[in-house]
């Protein structure tokens, strides 16, 4: 029984968790949606689109939203993405993602950069971009 | 032990650029374009108990340094441009001579279809583009049998293009892939070359065409990786040949070279383990008439785990291993292999400065013409068939 209650407090923890966070986009983009797949390639630079439209991902510069998303959806932790992002920065396979320092400058940068593509924190104002849902 | 005035100068640079709060990412902008710099420095040090390693005096100590500097930019949202000129001086390697390292222009059509061409770094395995990048690494030196430093300049990059690009089918992980053509750049300053100086071969030119393929898949586990890798090549050396006091032009030329790799990764939170197999076979034919086989066998297993935000523990064990007929060596000698067990610490200072402390345990020593580090030219009155290593590095990137 124990056993039981402890599965169900870890879930409820692992949800409460994901839920911490929202994903935003640019008006610009179509989809109403994401898939976690779709999420973990746009931000790990082996996809480039969702939908049909053109997307560029922003990150938060450190901080428990940046932390949560990345482990969240990434499955990594803060460190290992910069080694990740740096792999393909030094070998010219891509560029670093834009960094931003706080939940207002990303919802800024991505009402007015189109295409961008973003996360923030639930409780965050989404002036001007759009929610995505992740499925 | 020396520390000419270049190395004490980048030494300097290592310590203060940081201090200084210059470790910001260098983004500026040109005719309304964003344009990113990156760059790092690694100086390092090496002290063997006995022969010497990769053309250097280790025995006594020595200073070796690596540093790169990249420029790139994203012109339109499917085009990205950037080059990056990398240097180093190893023991006879390198020798601070800046390289362009990378040049290229990468258009991507689509997710799963993109186009690279110019001066591009070959993807094979899961570090031949990277190996470079110590920085990104736990270790000081990475497994020596597939990443050979004295090798490096031979696979690193190819002139030409790739195709590449990545497909997720549903619930299925993501594939990757590249196929790349072009020629390699011609490498008379790398071990293989420094190696046939041993027999009075002195090489004029050294290089020619490579062709391959790497698949990769980023399974449904999250964090697990495989792949396999392939590489054909079309080598052309030409120079001369010293013996009994005359001096005859040599030609050598591959008719059947290729390499195969295979491997496999997981990273899960602090936890990150590493395994590659390569096989190489190598058949080339000397003056036309003279053909050389060589069958190489390689591989390694790593794991390292981070048990503080600043600290990082590791361990890998690498193997490899050349018998060759023609030279009468049989498995059990020493000069055909080169096994090696590390334990490594890697301490980031910060998310930009590092330090490294690894310890080598090597038995053999895979005579010279293997190219494993191990030259005569350097170790004139023979091979201890172990050699213990201390390795530290220190290195910035930005």
């Amino acid at each position: 029984m124990n056993y039981l209650r402890s599965i169900l407090l870890l879930s409820l923890a692992a949800a409460a968790y994901a839920s911490d966070v929202k994903v935003i986009v640019n008006a610009s983009v179509n989809a109403a949606s994401i898939s976690a797949a779709e999420l973990k390639n746009i931000f790990l630079a082996t996809s480039t689109s969702l939908d049909g439209s053109h997307v560029e991902p922003v990150l938060e510069k450190g901080g428990p939203v940046h932390e949560a998303f990345v482990k969240e959806y990434l499955g990594k932790t803060d460190a290992a993405l910069q080694t990740y992002y740096r792999s393909l920065v030094f070998t010219g396979k891509a560029s670093m993602p834009k960094e931003l320092g706080s939940d207002a400058d990303v919802v800024a940068y991505v009402a007015k950069t189109k295409g961008a593509i973003g996360y923030v924190s639930a409780g965050a104002s989404a002036a001007g971009v759009k929610v995505l849902e992740v499925q | 032990m020396l520390l000419p005035t270049k190395r004490l100068a980048l030494l300097v640079a290592l310590c203060v650029y940081p201090i200084a709060g210059l470790h910001a990412q260098l983004d500026f902008t040109i005719d309304g374009r964003q344009v990113q710099a990156h760059g790092f420095l690694s100086e390092g040090f090496a002290l063997t108990n006995d022969n010497n390693y990769l053309t250097m005096n280790t025995t006594s100590g020595n200073f070796f340094t690596e540093a790169a500097f990249n420029v790139s930019s994203q012109i339109t949202d499917k085009f990205r441009v950037g080059a990056q000129v990398y240097m180093r001086d190893i023991g006879h390697f390198g020798q601070w001579q800046p390289e362009l390292d990378w040049a290229m222009g990468d258009y991507r059509f689509k997710s799963w279809f993109g186009v690279r061409a110019g001066k591009v770094k070959t993807t094979f395995g899961l570090y031949n583009d990277s190996q470079d990048m110590e920085f990104l690494q736990t270790w000081a030196l990475l497994p020596q049998a597939i990443y050979a430093v004295d090798q490096r300049s031979s696979y690193i990059a190819h002139t030409g293009g790739d195709l590449y690009g990545s497909i997720s089918p549903k619930k299925a992980g993501t594939f990757s892939y590249v196929l790349w053509a072009g020629k390699n750049p011609s490498d008379t300053n790398g071990g293989y070359a420094y190696a046939l100086r041993t027999i009075g071969v002195d090489y004029t030119s050294y290089g020619g065409r490579s062709d391959g393929a790497d698949l990769r898949w980023a399974t449904p586990v999250s964090g697990f990786i495989v792949g396999a890798s392939y590489m054909a090549r079309d080598v052309v050396g030409n120079g001369t040949w010293a013996f009994y006091g005359t001096v005859a032009p040599v030609h050598e030329e591959s008719h059947k070279e290729y390499l195969e790799q295979f491997y496999g990764q997981y990273i899960r939170g602090k936890f990150h383990a590493d395994a590659e197999y390569r096989r190489y076979y190598r058949g080339i034919m000397v003056n036309y008439t003279m053909p050389v086989n060589d069958d190489d066998r390689c591989w390694y297993v790593s794991a390292a785990y981070r048990v503080h935000k600043r600290l990082e523990l590791g361990t890998y064990y690498s193997y490899f291993d050349d018998v060759r007929a023609y030279t009468g060596l049989t498995a059990s000698n020493p000069g055909s292999y080169v096994h090696d067990k590390v334990a490594s610490a890697r301490f980031d200072i910060s998310s930009h400065v590092y330090f490294k402390l690894e310890g080598h345990f090597m038995s053999g020593y895979a005579e010279a013409a293997l190219v494993r580090g191990f030259y005569t030219t350097d170790n004139p009155s023979g091979f201890s068939p172990l050699t213990n290593m201390l390795v530290m590095r220190a290195g910035y990137n930005f």
